[in-house]
């Protein structure tokens, strides 16, 4: 019983991870239908920043987060306005540019700070592990999950409670009309592109205590994050959040079952078979197109 | 046969002749060198397969490199079983007792071509009926396909005994081919890639132009009113999947006799995407075009690594969303234009309205739901 405890535990944190990145993912994908396969590189950036400010200016991962928010954001709003822009009709060809700017964005950090691994130190506010009876929660992690959950809350409140999040809205259910109310849908692009960006810079900034920082590492954690928008629905906030925690828990219990590889085989498996069933994913939004 | 079909045939002769007479005769039939052409043209032909799939059809196959992979271990498991007696090595160090079963079959070589060619065939074809049943188009079939290639990959690493895992197959034999024992570095093997290079884009041009390409082309552009007129667009799109499928597996046998080892990385994410690089440069519409587009960019690769060893890759990335941003139709799409224009030009602009209209407006094919 502990064993299952200790795995929906492992399962839950890497669900937590997932949300973030799959986030930015799934209100870029949901906004303009740009599937950005440039997110991983965005996680890197992040990752990267978060070791830099530690290594140069030394700031702690928890000070540096909303610098790395800002600086990744910064990077996305550049990358939308000089080529996403410009792909807006062609959905299937935002797959390739986003992936040659993936390319573009290893290639420079590989050759600016080297491909070897980096080491950033988790904070020492979060060492040590919370133990109740036979489950034992690293404190880090514990702080990972609360903060997906705030960084959710905040996305939601986002869209559902300010004045961006209406015209946000308005886009997303037909572009052409909010644009006769003078709502900038340009803008209101650049802006969503940013903002998805930037949270996918706190989640590598969270993540560099956990996995290794290297230049390759947001391309596997990419693939995840799409396929958890996908089974999500596109733009659903709930349904990316439900995704990410049944994505996370099935790899860990699979994992248990079997192993690490077998059950992440079964996990995919799963996925193919559940977008053939359900291709709007489990939480459809109704918008018109 | 029409003035496009005739254009096609005379690019693919000059295509041929390039290959086949050119290239040898530049290299001054260097064994090193046409070895490394002959890579390009088993890579031209697993692009060219895209181009069928993407282009014509306009389904994004994101998992070509698991066919391209499963034709490429067919003949090295063929190979490997040749070069060793009895066991081959890394299943001893597996502890693999008895030749799998699996294994057993691919003693024979007129079997390791048949399952070379149709593994892949059936494999795509059990995809493509799952998802085309269920009318998946766009974004999802690029979506299915990628998992399904992250999953065979992580299969094919995981079962050691069977696959020699991350290693792969190595220490393979030569091929023996009706008597000839091929020697990678000699202008016969090169010939027998040109060759099936050749062929393959034959069946392209031809499947391209054929009635069945129509109906493709039509599917690409409207699913839906392709399927008012009766059509069943589910297995068209099954046909040419398998069909895709079939040549990458070809390409993959061929890329293994040229390298000698099979490795798991042939399956790997960013193989299969640059695959769709080629394909995209080259232009996609075109067999031939597409084909091109790998040979270039890996001619470019083996050139410009060498000097920039770091900087190559950058400058792909920035080669190649230049290309998707300004030429989404590739270099293939400039030189149409630019025939065009000059046709155009000659004629005087007679009749220029009228026939604009009647152009295919080839360019907005991307604008999927």
């Amino acid at each position: 019983m502990d064993v299952v405890f200790n795995q929906l535990f492992a399962g839950l944190s890497m669900a937590s991870i997932l949300l973030i990145i799959a986030l930015g993912l799934a209100i870029i994908y949901g906004t303009m239908g740009v599937i950005n396969l440039a997110h991983g590189e965005f996680v890197m950036l992040g990752a990267y920043t978060t070791w830099a400010l530690q290594n140069f200016v030394g700031l702690g991962v928890l000070t540096a987060l909303p610098l790395v928010f800002v600086a990744v954001a910064a990077v996305g709003w550049i990358i939308e306005k000089l080529m996403v822009q410009r792909l807006y009709h062609r959905p299937l060809d935002t797959i390739l540019a986003t992936w040659g700017i993936g390319i573009m964005l290893q290639q420079a950090v590989r050759l600016s700070v080297g491909a070897e691994s980096r080491f950033v130190k988790s904070p020492a506010l979060l060492s040590g592990n919370t133990e109740i009876g036979a489950l034992v929660m690293s404190n880090y992690r514990l702080f990972v999950i609360a903060f997906s959950i705030f960084v959710l809350v905040g996305s939601w409140m986002l869209m559902t409670r300010t004045e961006f999040g209406t015209k946000l809205r308005a886009v997303i259910q037909n572009r052409g009309i909010s644009e006769c109310y003078g709502i900038e849908s340009k803008r209101v692009y650049s802006i969503t592109f940013a903002y998805g960006a930037g949270l996918a810079g706190i989640a590598g900034a969270l993540i560099t205590p956990l996995f290794s920082t290297i230049p390759t590492m947001g391309t596997g954690l990419v693939v995840d994050a799409f396929l958890v928008v996908i089974v999500g629905g596109l733009g659903s906030l709930i349904g990316a959040a439900s995704a990410a925690i049944l994505i996370g828990e099935a790899t860990a219990l699979m994992s248990a079952v079997m192993n690490d590889t077998l059950g992440r085989i079964a996990v995919l498996a799963g996925i193919i078979i559940l977008i053939r069933f359900r291709p709007r994913g489990l939480f459809p939004s109704d918008t018109r197109n | 046969m029409n003035s496009r079909f005739f254009y096609d045939l005379i690019a693919l002769a000059l295509f041929s002749a390039v290959i086949v007479l050119g290239v040898p005769a530049l290299m001054g039939y260097d064994g090193f060198e046409l070895n490394t052409f002959a890579r390009y043209l088993s890579l031209a032909i697993v692009s060219m397969a895209l181009a069928l799939s993407w282009g014509t059809a306009g389904l994004l196959n994101l998992g070509q490199a698991a066919t391209f992979g499963m034709g490429a271990y067919a003949m090295a498991m063929h190979l490997k079983l040749r070069a060793s007696d009895g066991l081959p090595d890394f299943m001893g160090w597996n502890n693999v007792e008895k030749l799998p079963a699996v294994w057993v079959p691919f003693e024979s070589l007129s079997f390791t071509l048949l399952a070379g060619l149709l593994v892949p065939a059936a494999v795509g074809g059990l995809i493509a009926i799952f998802m085309f049943r269920a009318r998946i188009a766009g974004v999802f079939v690029a979506v299915i396909t990628l998992a399904f290639l992250v999953a065979f990959q992580l299969l094919v690493i995981e079962q050691q005994g069977l696959t020699g895992g991350q290693n792969g197959l190595t220490g393979l034999a030569p091929l023996t081919l009706f008597g000839w024992t091929v020697d990678t570095y000699s202008a016969s093997f090169y010939y027998l890639v040109a060759g099936c290079l050749t062929v393959a884009l034959a069946l392209g041009v031809y499947l391209s132009h054929s009635k069945f390409g129509l109906i493709l082309r039509a599917i690409r552009e409207d699913a839906e009113r392709t399927r008012f007129f009766g059509y069943n667009v589910a297995t068209y799109q099954t046909v040419i999947f398998c069909i895709s499928a079939a040549l990458a597996g070809w390409a993959g046998m061929l890329y293994v006799l040229v390298l000698e080892f099979a490795s798991p990385t042939y399956m790997g994410v960013s193989f299969s995407l640059a695959i769709v690089i080629w394909c995209a440069v080259g232009g996609r519409e075109s067999v031939l075009a597409a084909a091109a587009g790998a040979i270039i960019v890996n001619v470019l690769e083996g050139r410009l690594s060498d000097v920039f060893v770091e900087g190559w890759h950058m400058l792909l990335g920035i080669v190649f969303v230049l290309v998707v941003m300004f030429m989404p139709r590739g270099i293939y799409g400039v030189i149409v234009d630019v025939v065009h224009k000059i046709n155009e030009a000659r004629r005087g602009g007679r009749q220029n309205a009228a026939e604009e209209a009647l152009l295919p407006a080839t360019i907005q094919t991307n604008r999927e739901r």
